[in-house]
């Protein structure tokens, strides 16, 4: 008798019996589990909410699951997570090639990486409408697109109301912001719930209205661009450019090195939709970064961009990439 | 507030204990006449997915309650459901729980002893919440929880740090500049209040002492440790300090530290705040030092194996408390009564003997044969040792309870 067990719907046993509601945002979709993807399923996993990712090959979700362990692993190593709780978050996360799969999340995410703008929102496009016939009535759908307007983005959906726009930085992981966008038809209510999940995975809210780049993007484009023009002119060195943004303005990254985190494929791709927005040549891409770009040396993902990096990741001491002063 | 029917001379009060942590809740229901345990259990995973509730019935069954708990509102209103339901249940109806006592992690420097929660005691609490930002916004939680759903219910706060008040500045103040105590309260308060408490006089109880005359070192050994040194049953020193973090090493806490070799890793592995608490709070102590685990019994059996790691945390681990033990004699000028408590102290001979073995000069003399296998409550010193050595399970859960049983009573006789 006493080591009987005895397993029991909790439901029948409230003190009320009210219908009990389902915990907001146990479960959460991920479309797309490139780097911003991978955070996000991190972040959210670290935070004991479920996680699937869509993929579109068994590899690239191997991919994803094996960047999220190495990024766990080098924060155990940094003494900022234990084994357990590793194993913990990794149980929560799952990868799917069927959509399907996200039936039962309360919120979706957007992160595909696309090529070029016009094939961009129209795969985006075709992302939502696959994602809203599969999932409830109450499920959020957000984008994590900077350049993109959510309002566009969301005028084909059955509801409409339902559609946001986030940020999740991507220069710094751990930085503790999100910019959260409402659309033109985004409900209230959806925008609260959007908000009440930033805040269960401990991000602070940057209401941002809808504008291409929001606040970091747009911001960090033109600071960009105005670092190549300092070095083109011959002002001061990559590196000290980067030690005067670091050391006097208290950047934990300068402008080349956070260039080279993101990736200069994807700043090109920022600056020309900022840039097809606003028409201002301030954020029309620098030769060059376009000149990298062509060159493939896109950053830290392929070993060399502003600066080199080792197989690891680390950056290469004096490794300024001369080619870049023309 | 307090509209429940009192009666300050109700026989057999039914007591509900509660323990609200960040995701768990756990409960005991007592019936004071004879001190007796009617029913216990506890949620788990509270607010996650696969959240549920366990209850242990009296007739030794269990009961897991599977479903969704949001929050600890409905937590607390699942385990009243399932202690006035049908089929599990023990009580009639709800107004048969005369009170609730809520274990408190911090009531800072507002709180010596136990308190009847009153409005001014939330404000109070509330106002303690920056010095325990991950246990107290749970505590009060949890009282908030059973005034919505017991409305008047006598609720009493039983503070891990209270019984640590009673501290002279020379134990509890820090080497640093006073304007910071003067600021934020930085000071030392020490934990396992309850705990400590509770043994103490229950030793006394047992060897029929009068509590208020003795030096008593009190050792809780758990996966959480500390020591504590209490004089004429007043606490007079205890090794936890502003946080759990200080004293011994403990099953992931690297214990006392100095500060220089905080701030040298820090910039060597160039760790953030948050990773540096986690090294500090997770990585270190028994499972840092060893490799192996935090679990005692893991390492004793690894040292078993001659695993040399794992022989030198034991040692460590034995010398720590030793050193306090000694401090602390020399702290109260002498000792009468040794205290071992926690799942270690409980449980590991192995352990209370490298703790107290060549203590002898000072008058603690381990009979070894007492010791060997030990494992419920009473003496373990020789019988002409000068100091009696003693293993008390703890029961902070009872302390609780009858902290709460005397609450209401002064409180309804006045």
């Amino acid at each position: 008798m006493a080591s009987e067990v005895i397993y029991e719907p909790i439901e029948e046993f409230g003190l009320i019996k009210k219908k009990v509601s389902k915990a907001l945002f146990s479960k959460i979709g991920i479309v797309g589990c490139g780097l911003v993807g991978q955070n996000i399923a991190r972040v959210a996993s670290f935070y004991g909410i479920e996680v699937v990712f869509i993929e579109v090959s068994e590899d690239k979700i191997r991919d994803a699951y094996r960047n999220i362990e190495k990024i766990l692993d080098h924060r155990i190593e940094h003494w900022g997570l234990t084994q357990s709780e590793k194993r913990a978050i990794l149980s929560r996360i799952k990868g799917s090639l069927d959509y399907k799969d996200l039936a039962g999340c309360d919120f979706v995410v957007e992160a595909i990486r696309a090529v070029n703008r016009g094939g961009k929102i129209k795969e985006r496009k075709k992302i939502f409408q696959k994602v809203e016939q599969v999932v409830d009535r109450d499920c959020i759908i957000g984008t994590n697109s900077t350049t993109i307007i959510i309002t566009e983005l969301s005028s084909e959906m059955k509801y409409k109301d339902r559609c946001v726009s986030f940020h999740f930085s991507v220069s710094s992981r751990e930085a503790r912001i999100m910019e959260v966008v409402k659309g033109l038809y985004t409900s209230d209510e959806s925008y609260a719930k959007v908000c009440q999940f930033v805040k269960l995975i401990n991000r602070k809210i940057i209401p941002v209205e809808e504008s291409a780049g929001l606040v970091s993007v747009r911001l960090f484009v033109v600071l960009l661009n105005e670092a190549c023009e300092i070095l083109m002119e011959g002002v001061a060195s990559m590196e000290d450019i980067d030690a005067t943004m670091k050391i006097g303005q208290g950047m934990r990254l300068g402008p080349f090195e956070v260039a080279d985190k993101m990736g200069l494929d994807k700043i090109v791709r920022w600056m020309e939709n900022i840039y097809a927005e606003f028409g201002d040549v301030h954020f029309k891409p620098s030769p060059i970064i376009k000149r990298l770009v062509r060159a493939k040396q896109l950053g830290m993902s392929t070993g060399k961009g502003f600066y080199e990096y080792d197989e690891e990741g680390n950056r290469i001491l004096n490794s300024a990439n001369n080619s870049t002063i023309c | 507030m307090l509209t429940h029917n009192l009666n300050e001379n109700i026989e057999g009060m039914k007591i509900l204990v509660l323990n609200c942590g960040s995701s768990s809740i756990k409960y005991q229901l007592f019936n004071m006449d004879g001190q007796l345990v009617v029913a216990k259990g506890g949620v788990e995973k509270l607010g996650m997915k696969g959240s549920f509730l366990k209850h242990h019935h009296e007739d030794g069954r269990q009961i897991v309650f599977e479903g969704e708990i949001l929050d600890h509102k409905s937590g607390i209103e699942y385990i009243l459901g399932v202690l006035t339901s049908q089929k599990y249940g023990c009580l009639e109806n709800l107004e048969e729980i005369d009170a609730v006592g809520h274990r408190v992690v911090h009531g800072g420097e507002y709180f010596h002893d136990s308190e009847l929660i009153t409005d001014e005691v939330i404000e109070a609490l509330v106002k303690c919440t920056d010095l325990a930002p991950l246990h107290n916004p749970p505590n009060l939680k949890g009282i908030n929880a059973m005034e919505e759903l017991i409305p008047g219910i006598p609720q009493v706060g039983v503070f891990d740090t209270a019984f640590h008040q009673t501290m002279e500045p020379q134990s509890y103040m820090y080497g640093i500049p006073y304007v910071l105590y003067e600021k934020y309260k930085i000071r030392r308060y020490g934990f396992h209040g309850t705990s400590h408490r509770y043994v103490t006089k229950r030793a006394c109880e047992l060897l029929g002492r009068d509590f208020e005359s003795q030096r008593i070192i009190s050792c809780h050994l758990g996966n959480g440790a500390s020591v504590a040194a209490v004089k004429d049953g007043k606490s007079f020193d205890t090794s936890m300090g502003f946080t759990p973090l200080e004293g011994l090493v403990m099953g992931t806490r690297s214990g006392d530290l100095d500060i220089g070799v905080v701030t040298y890793i820090m910039e060597k592995e160039e760790l953030g705040m948050k990773s540096a608490s986690t090294l500090f709070n997770k990585h270190s102590g028994m499972l840092g030092l060893s490799g192996i685990s935090s679990d005692m019994r893991e390492i004793e059996e690894a040292k078993a194996k001659g695993n040399e790691r794992a022989k030198m945390a034991l040692d460590i681990y034995n010398y720590r408390v030793k050193k306090y033990i000694g401090s602390y004699i020399a702290a109260m000028g002498g000792l009468d009564i040794l205290i071992l408590t926690g799942g270690i102290g409980e449980n590991a001979d192995t352990t209370r003997f490298g703790v107290a073995s060549g203590l002898e000069f000072l008058g603690i003399h381990l009979d070894e044969n007492k010791n060997k296998g030990f494992r419920s409550e009473g003496v373990i010193s020789t019988d002409d040792s000068p100091v009696k050595i003693m293993v008390v399970p703890t029961n902070e859960e009872l302390m609780i309870a009858l902290d709460t049983e005397k609450k209401v009573r002064e409180f309804a006789k006045s």
